[in-house]
């Protein structure tokens, strides 16, 4: 019993993991139909500031709040200077991106050098029900991505902003006819996914320590999850890191690890093949 | 990829320096291309006469990286011939490379095979069906897969064979398969040194003329009428799909070749060679050199191998960096790569058939 408890609290935490990771992919590929490359180093700047932060001297978690801020901010620039120029090209928009992740990559590995630097946790200990421990900062990041996701859906199908956003993506000249500036909503949009990439690299940083290749191990992963859930959706690529998590974090209690790996892969693949739309198809947020 | 040892030297700067001197030379010829003036065959002329000098003038252990060049150039193509030729975004060529690699390796290490006329074609055998596998199942179908789907489906193969090859054991694991058997031929091993440089030169010379003439051919054309626009090219009745999983097929051929090759004149293979660090890197080449133009991808090879060479003794940290946005650069500024100095538009189509001169050219958009 208390086995399977902790089993299906990894299984959550890493689920839980992938999705805010996902999140912010999901959210550029969903409604700009862009596959950012870079993503995975908006986590790992994410990342680097909550240590930097912690080197400093500064309490961990005005790292963790400063750094979707800032990460958000590279984003609306980026995107204002580069990704700009790449929306009627997807292929040339996933080259340009992977040469800017090339670039935030090995400037970070120049500044780290070739270490795992720890971050220690900003909430330690852990929570103990019973007999059994789990840890309060993997309970904590469950938590946070549960209040991340609500407050995306609620931003995206309740606001005003929202409503901009996705008439902006949906249909571009329309919305420029209503009034509104879309060259602004789509740097918006593209800050706010790197925003949440950056938060999601801040909470992992004490999981995972920082090391220059930590955004790249995610970024795959991330693309499976967005392809299986559906692209064009807030919902699709949540629902894909959702099963993508879980499955990877899941499979390997039961299979060899390198087995269970690839098997992930291979299943969200054909799944893709078989299914081109994703688990959820269709419109709405 | 394994840093090349120690001293810098000048001649591969200078041969490479000599390259782009013909870049620089030949830079107000390009307006005149269009004319009629023919550029590409004196560009491929240079390039053969420069590669047929290099060990003459080379100091032995850069003979040793000229070759290793020379096999990632033969890579580069199949790269090329995916993507500039038939548009298909393969971010996952190193898995036909690296799982040659990686057979070929095996064929030593368990069963003696080291004569050059097995391991060769086993190799590109082994491309070949991995190719056609993945091919067959991305690019075929009912319904014709998106062009995203095709480039994520390859990087997660490529990334998947990484992971494998990492954790299976019988491959080595992490350290991949070490000290392979040289290559033989008869009694003679082909080690490091001038007499594997020519074997790989000639390799490239005929797997290009071969590759020239598959692309100049009817097959090209409709290779190229694909890449413009697909839909166009079914509705004319050719199988679009097909077409693009033997296009697919061939250059994962090309790549095992090239993959074998570089298993046995680096001695050993290692995961990253199937893995995604490999896979972006042959992407980096071509776009540099020139996407659509064969050799624009060998001079690709050539330029970023050979400067990175040169500045990774003083400058290793912050290379990547440079190529970052060098990479950057060419994708904004020169979609159509370094070779598009030099080169027309016009003569970059090229044409088809018979009669130069008259056939249809088609201008091709912005889209490398």
């Amino acid at each position: 019993m208390a086995n399977a408890f902790v089993a299906a609290f990894e299984i959550l935490s890493f689920g839980a993991i992938i999705v805010l990771i996902v999140l912010g992919l999901g959210i550029i590929a969903s409604m700009m139909g862009i596959f950012n490359f870079a993503q995975g180093e908006f986590v790992l700047l994410g990342a680097y500031i909550t240590y930097l932060a912690y080197a400093k001297g500064l309490p961990i978690w005005a790292g963790m709040v400063a750094a979707p801020f800032v990460v958000g901010a590279l984003g609306f620039v980026l995107e204002a200077l580069i990704i700009r120029r790449f929306y009627a090209a997807p292929i040339v928009a996933m080259l340009g991106t992977y040469a800017l992740g090339l670039i935030i990559r090995e400037s970070v590995r120049g500044l780290i050098g070739g270490f795992y630097l720890t971050v220690p946790e900003p909430i330690g200990g852990s929570i103990d029900i019973g007999a059994m421990h789990i840890s309060a900062w993997r309970f904590t990041i469950i938590v946070i991505t549960l209040l991340v996701m609500a407050g995306c859906y609620l931003l995206l199908s309740r606001t005003n902003f929202g409503l901009r956003m996705r008439a902006t993506l949906e249909n571009p000249s329309l919305a420029r006819a209503s009034g509104i500036s879309t060259p602004l909503m789509y740097g918006a949009t593209f800050a706010f996914g790197s925003a949440l990439a950056g938060l999601a690299g801040a909470l992992i940083v004490p999981v995972f320590s920082l090391y220059a290749d930590l955004g790249l191990r995610f970024l795959i992963q991330g693309f499976v999850a967005v392809m299986v859930g559906g692209v064009g959706s807030f919902i699709g690529p949540v629902a894909g890191a959702g099963v993508i998590g879980t499955l990877s974090a899941a499979l390997p209690w039961v299979m060899a690890p390198v087995v269970a790996d690839v098997l992930v892969f291979v299943l969200a693949i054909v799944f893709i093949k078989f299914r081109p739309q994703g688990l959820i198809a269709g419109k709405g947020v | 990829m394994p840093k090349a040892m120690g001293v810098v030297n000048q001649a591969v700067p200078a041969e490479i320096g000599g390259e782009q001197n013909v870049v620089m030379v030949e830079h107000g010829s390009a307006e005149r291309a269009g004319s009629g003036r023919k550029i590409l065959p004196i560009v491929e002329g240079v390039v053969l006469v420069a590669a047929l000098l290099a060990p003459l003038v080379l100091q032995d252990y850069l003979t040793v990286f000229a070759t290793r060049v020379i096999i990632l150039a033969l890579f580069a193509l199949s790269f090329d011939l995916v993507w500039g030729y038939a548009g298909i975004m393969s971010f996952g060529q190193a898995l036909f490379f690296g799982s040659a690699g990686y057979g070929v390796a095996l064929l030593a290490r368990d069963l003696d095979i080291t004569n050059i006329f097995l391991v060769l074609p086993a190799g590109t055998i082994i491309g070949l069906t991995f190719a056609l596998l993945l091919g067959g199942f991305l690019l075929l179908g009912r319904h014709p897969s998106s062009v995203i789907f095709v480039s994520l489906g390859t990087l997660t193969g490529s990334y998947a064979a990484d992971r494998l090859a990492r954790g299976w054991y019988y491959l080595g694991g992490q350290n991949g398969i070490p000290s392979i058997a040289p290559m033989t031929l008869g009694g003679y091993e082909f080690t490091e040194g001038p007499a594997f440089y020519y074997l790989v030169l000639g390799i490239l010379v005929v797997v290009y003329l071969l590759c020239r003439f598959l692309v100049r051919s009817q097959f090209g054309l409709a290779l190229a009428g694909l890449r413009e626009n697909e839909q166009r090219i079914a509705f004319f009745g050719y199988k679009a799909q097909h077409l693009k999983a033997i296009i697919f097929a061939i250059g994962g051929a090309v790549a095992g070749m090239a993959g074998s090759l570089y298993a046995f004149h680096e001695g050993f293979v290692w995961p990253n060679m199937v893995g995604v660090v490999v896979s972006t890197q042959v992407v980096l080449y071509v776009l540099f050199g020139g996407s659509g133009t064969l050799i624009g991808a060998v001079i690709g090879a050539v330029i970023v191998e050979g400067v990175s060479f040169w500045l990774s003794d003083n400058y290793r940290d912050i290379w990547p960096i440079i190529l970052g946005l060098l990479l950057l650069l060419v994708i904004l500024f020169r979609p159509l790569g370094l070779i598009s100095f030099v080169l027309g538009e016009r003569e970059r189509v090229g044409s088809f058939g018979a009669e130069p001169g008259d056939t249809n050219k088609e201008k091709r958009n912005a889209a490398p």
